[in-house]
């Protein structure tokens, strides 16, 4: 049982911390010369790395949408953990964790929201460059709240700590 | 304590600037406005002297690219001088009050040229020791969304939603709470009296 709750509790840790680097880290779309997040955009002149702003013809609103959904993704999953803990102590015999699995689940809709609205409006045209790590790990950690929280819907609370 | 208040607000008193302290002009720092509209540029100063019969204000325009500033309005003895010959002839009115130290100006029709900076310098003699302040003008075509605006509303208004939602939740768990508590207090009450009735009769 408490090997369970660990592997849970590893679960939800990591799916935070794979959204918080989705969110931060600048790697959602790169060329060989730029990498670019949702934030802003480096650019590699002379050899060194510079910052620059996020080039104007982006659409702010879409572009807005993202960054909201990506945080509130990240601070849904952040409470959930401290609400999975919470419930650990709080919830009586054969009850299901499903405060937990809902704000998983809120977490997941919005990375799901954010993934989405990047991969459809932006970078449609060009040609030369790729997906970064933050955007795969964007999608990764879809799949790792989605999962968390039907495992947080399903399992039932075994032993009264 | 009361020796530490006395201290504290004759400090206080030192640091207040003194009556010789000069006149404080308050404009904008940045107004965005999109072509063909009008636009108010706000002057107001703050002075420790009454507002004089002979107070003046002035303001005068730098356009982006040029190196100098032109004066294009003053007012003085009571009367407001507009620009009548340089780039905002009849595009310029004085719509402040000089009475409550106010002195705005109206620009209308505004067009890209009219980039640049305005600054505002204002006198209440015989307060007159002070520094001009700038106001920069941009002008656009369509009003950019300022960044971050969209982003902090959504996430405000979800994180809103979720608060109240729960405070709706344990509000109405108090509610029935209280329902089942009184209920229970009547329904004792109830056979409580029942008992006494009936050893009563018997």
């Amino acid at each position: 049982m408490l090997v369970l709750l660990a592997g849970i509790f590893l679960l939800h840790l990591t799916s935070i911390i794979l959204l918080l680097v989705a969110t931060i880290d600048n790697a959602w779309w790169m060329t060989k010369t730029m990498s670019t997040d949702v934030w802003a955009r480096w650019i590699l002149t002379n050899g060194t790395w510079s910052s620059n702003d996020l080039p104007s013809y982006y659409p702010q609103e879409y572009l807005q949408a993202v960054q909201a959904s990506s945080i509130l993704a990240c601070i849904f999953s952040s409470l959930g953990l401290f609400v999975f803990v919470g419930q650990l102590f709080t919830l009586s015999k054969g009850q299901r964790f499903t405060f937990s699995g809902i704000f998983q689940l809120i977490a997941c809709l919005c990375i799901m929201i954010a993934a989405s609205i990047y991969t459809d409006i932006f970078h449609k045209k060009e040609l030369d460059g790729w997906y970064g790590h933050s955007f795969i790990l964007a999608w990764i950690s879809f799949a790792f709240t989605f999962i968390s929280s039907i495992i947080y819907f399903v399992l039932r609370k075994k032993t009264a700590n | 304590m009361l020796t530490i208040l006395a201290l504290a607000s004759v400090i206080l008193l030192g640091i207040v600037p003194q009556q010789s302290e000069g006149i404080v002009i308050y404009t904008g720092w940045e107004r965005h406005a999109l072509v063909g509209s009008d636009i108010r540029l706000s002057c107001s100063f703050f002075s420790w002297r009454w507002t004089s019969d002979d107070v003046t204000f002035s303001w005068s325009y730098r356009s982006d690219g040029a190196r100098d500033a032109i004066s294009i309005f003053h007012y003085t003895g009571g009367a407001p001088y507009v620009d009548n010959k340089g780039p905002f002839r009849d595009r310029l009115e004085f719509v402040g009050n000089p009475g409550r130290r106010d002195g705005s100006i109206l620009l209308k029709n505004l067009d890209y040229g009219d980039n640049g900076t305005f600054t505002c310098d204002a006198k209440n003699p015989p307060d007159i020791v002070g520094r001009a302040s700038s106001v920069r003008l941009l002008v656009f075509e369509k009003v950019p969304i300022q960044a971050g605006v969209i982003t902090g509303s959504i996430i405000g208004a979800v994180l809103g939603l979720l608060l109240l939602i729960v405070v709706i939740y344990y509000f109405m768990r108090f509610l029935v709470a209280r329902r089942v508590f009184n209920l229970s207090v009547s329904k004792h009450g109830k056979k409580g009296k029942g008992k006494e009735g009936s050893q009563q009769r018997q």
